[in-house]
């Protein structure tokens, strides 16, 4: 078996927990128009003049900080994800977003080789200080020159 | 659409499955044509260097059509808490995806009626994506 040496360092570890500076995104109606006209979402609580955005505007927000990240390994796939939203977003409203690194890890074998997993956590706080939503990532950041392509499970 | 209410709800109750074909055109008009997004979504070529047998089917795309599928299930008086996702292998695009779900569990906490449901695509026959999904129900009046 192949000696293989973690490739996370304190530097790294460092970086779990530290927030960003906040970053100020706005719910755009265009955003929330196209994605729910290119799902074919008909829901009546996102219709053009309810003022309100459906869940998954989350995804224009760019649901993945690129400060504060590591970039260990050179590719890198979306394995995990998750959204909670404390109530809906408005339309024209702006929300601070704070990101920072919640986990760091490493994973030998399987489909992808040596990889890493880090996990990024990013919440949006309205102009009160309230929790709207966060959006929990996790990116598995591999070599493809060392993935097996096999089977993850 | 209609509405569920949390009381005729039950625990393995099923949802009906509904198909959905992720395109190389859908997944970049997703995201907006006129924003950067991973070239291997719309680049044959791009998605095999990844590994992946083709362009890439955005998760983002997928963890939003499972957001539709459930708040279609639940009705426009129902609130999604939280959906939690883990991309189990890569889908092609141009390849269909089959959206199943059923309930796994109800529950009251504080004044607010929970049901956990599982959502799973379905690739090929293959689980590609399974999800947890809480969303809140009203009560019946």
């Amino acid at each position: 078996m192949e000696d293989e040496q973690s490739l996370i360092t304190d530097a790294h570890r460092a970086l779990i927990g530290v927030k960003s500076a906040p970053v100020t995104v706005t719910v755009k109606e265009e955003d929330a128009r196209r994605m729910c006209e290119v799902l074919g979402d008909s829901d009546p609580r996102w219709a053009a003049g309810t003022g309100m955005a459906p869940p998954y505007v989350i995804a224009a927000f760019g649901g993945r900080p690129s400060r504060n990240m590591p970039f260990i390994l050179p590719n890198g796939l979306l394995t995990q994800q998750e959204w909670k939203v404390s109530r809906p977003f408005r339309i024209g409203e702006s929300l601070q977003a704070v990101s920072y690194v919640f986990d760091i890890r490493e994973r030998l074998g399987g489909r992808y080789g040596h990889s890493i997993l880090l996990t990024t956590s990013t919440d949006y706080l309205d102009a009160e200080g309230h929790l709207v939503g966060s959006a929990l990532t996790t990116l598995t950041q591999f070599d493809p020159k060392r993935a097996t392509g096999g089977k993850d499970e | 659409m209609s509405q569920k209410y949390w009381e005729d709800v039950n625990i393995d109750d099923a949802l009906d499955a509904v198909e959905k074909m992720p395109t190389t055109d859908l997944a970049i008009d997703f995201f907006g044509r006129d924003n950067p997004t991973n070239p291997a979504f719309s680049d044959i070529e791009a998605g095999k260097r990844l590994g992946v047998g083709g362009a890439l089917v955005p998760g983002m795309l997928k963890i939003a059509w499972m957001t539709q599928y459930v708040n279609d299930w639940a009705g426009p008086a129902s609130h999604l808490a939280s959906i939690r996702v883990a991309y189990r292998r890569p889908d092609v695009a141009d390849r269909a995806l089959t959206l199943s779900g059923r309930v796994v569990d109800k529950r009251s906490e504080g004044d607010k009626k929970i049901v956990e449901l599982e959502v799973v695509t379905i690739a090929e026959g293959q689980p590609s994506v399974r999800g947890n999904v809480a969303v809140e129900l009203p009560s019946r009046p």
